[in-house]
């Protein structure tokens, strides 16, 4: 009996220690891929025409699911303080509850989750087939750095991206509460915008931008460093996007947290 | 472009929309005659739940706890800007967190992690051509692979979401008592969450929980070309269950909010 209870305590242990080790392992390779990323772009060294290649790819192929998504925000939004709205007849306040919500959290969240499934998996997947096929060894080989040429101009390119696409889907969200707050609670367009203009301030949507730099930059490095790390042909390739996209998630999470207490 | 030319794009976009389609019911049918079957091998329904449930708890917890924070923090900010009266946060916290943020969040969660693996194991399957083994030996893949990870994501999200109910919660109520100081005795009330809302928050539960390993399967079972076939049917598989997610939720939100929340 005690030495199954002994047995079982280790193995425990030995779980916990060897999930502890991977969390390192994991952690410790983005902080030094963050570390070489912002020491070649603090130099400028930062290839050019990849940069805009990748500005085209994650910015102007992402708008339609984009949008798609900050319109059906706006809605789900505009439904839920339409709850509210309806109990207590205060059809003046939808406009601060659905603008307040999407411009701080809902809409800095989703638009970057949505991102991380398009870009940063997509980017994981690229880097991946790269480090499979033996491309950036090719690279190493070749003496060019992969640093400045592959990673820094996709984690420039997903922090514009990802800022640009904020903007824009604040507005189709925005947009979109309106014309479902006519559609569906009978809300004025006119109330609805005075009631957004007067209490939504400028300093709610530059929380929400802000927020979604530091989402990029989290997306960047964690699908960048599942990418570059990963090992073992196609099945590797999948398990490695998987990966990517859950600890991009994770940190979207976090990051969001600790934003919310210092941007008040 | 020339008005033919035009004409044949349109004609080739909806019959290549067309047979997306065709293909989607297709695979839906097939898998739910796989689900009602249930031909798969002793134990697999159960190790399924488990790759999906036990080892996707932490993670949805993790997520859903921070959320929690997040939101009681935002509405208590608002609310002593203009009431001052916190009394009610919890009770309303309580009441969206069953009918919304609950469901909708742990499935954009379980999307990226159960639909991007699901599409992952299949994809690379069929780029092994593991699949093609399956039919060649008389089994339907559909049935065989998808069959038990769309049951076991159908039963484990309605469990995974009273999870990160509960995390969000307590964390809620953590941020509560320790930023406005309200205590936890105000803040767990339930006396808000009605009949209709755990109504609401169960059907979207059913509903993603079909719908992300269906979509994601799909995804899968599309998949050509080597490594980066994979990589690209894991971002797509990602992209539409996340999409599918929030479509779902903002239908089920609007048929709820005229049905049951009316008045």
């Amino acid at each position: 009996m005690i030495s199954f209870v002994g047995s079982l305590f280790l193995s425990l242990l030995r779980g916990a220690g060897g999930a502890v080790m991977e969390l390192c392992r994991q952690l410790g390779g983005m902080t030094m891929l963050c570390g070489y990323v912002l020491a070649s772009l603090v130099r400028g060294r930062c290839d050019r025409r990849e940069l805009l290649r990748n500005l085209y790819k994650m910015g102007v192929v992402s708008v339609p699911i984009v949008a798609m998504t900050a319109f059906f925000t706006g809605g789900i939004m505009v439904i839920q303080s339409g709850i509210f709205v309806r109990r207590f007849s205060a059809y003046g306040l939808l406009g601060w509850g659905a603008g307040f919500a999407v411009f701080r959290e809902v809409g800095p969240i989703l638009i970057g989750l949505m991102f991380s499934g398009r870009v940063g998996a997509n980017n994981t997947a690229e880097l991946g087939t790269m480090a499979v096929t033996e491309q950036i060894d090719g690279l190493r080989a070749l003496a060019i750095d992969p640093i400045p040429f592959l990673i820094a101009p996709r984690v420039l390119a997903m922090v514009i991206s990802l800022f640009c696409l904020l903007v824009l889907g604040d507005a189709i969200a925005i947009g979109g509460g309106m014309i479902l707050g006519k559609l569906l609670l009978g809300v004025e367009y006119s109330s609805f915008f005075a009631s957004f203009a007067e209490n939504v301030k400028l300093w709610d949507l530059m929380v929400g931008l802000i927020k979604g730099i530091f989402f990029a930059f989290s997306i960047a490095l964690t699908s960048s460093h599942y990418g570059l790390s990963v090992r073992g042909g196609a099945v590797g390739v999948g398990r490695a996007v998987n990966d990517a996209v859950v600890a991009a998630a994770l940190t979207i999470m976090i990051s969001d947290n600790l934003l919310t207490l210092v941007l008040r | 472009m020339t008005a033919q030319g035009l004409v044949d794009g349109v004609t080739g976009f909806v019959r290549s929309l067309l047979e997306l389609l065709g293909r989607f019911v297709l695979l839906a049918a097939l898998l739910l005659r796989g689900a009602v079957r249930r031909r798969w091998a002793a134990g697999e329904l159960w190790r399924q739940m488990y790759h999906v449930g036990n080892r996707s708890a932490l993670f949805v917890m993790v997520t859903l706890g921070f959320i929690g924070m997040v939101l009681v923090f935002q509405t208590c900010l608002q609310i002593n800007r203009v009431t001052g009266d916190l009394s009610q946060v919890g009770a309303e916290f309580a009441k969206i967190l069953v009918h919304e943020f609950g469901p909708s969040l742990t499935a954009m969660m379980l999307a990226t992690r159960v639909g991007a693996g699901i599409a992952a194991e299949v994809g690379s399957m069929v780029v092994t051509e593991q699949v093609d083994a399956l039919a060649m030996c008389g089994v339907e893949p559909v049935e065989y692979l998808l069959a038990p990870r769309f049951t076991a994501t159908l039963l484990m999200t309605g469990l995974l979401t009273v999870f990160g109910v509960a995390a969000a919660l307590g964390m809620g109520a953590l941020t509560a008592y320790q930023s406005f100081h309200v205590s936890p005795d105000v803040f767990f009330n339930f006396s808000k969450v009605q009949y209709g809302d755990l109504l609401t928050g169960g059907i979207k539960c059913l509903c993603y929980g079909g719908a992300i390993p269906l979509v994601s399967g799909f995804c899968g079972f599309a998949t050509s070309g080597g490594s980066e076939g994979v990589g690209w049917a894991t971002t797509r598989a990602v992209v539409a269950s996340s999409f599918v997610v929030i479509v779902l939720d903002f239908l089920i939100s609007g048929v709820a909010m005229f049905t049951l929340q009316a008045g």
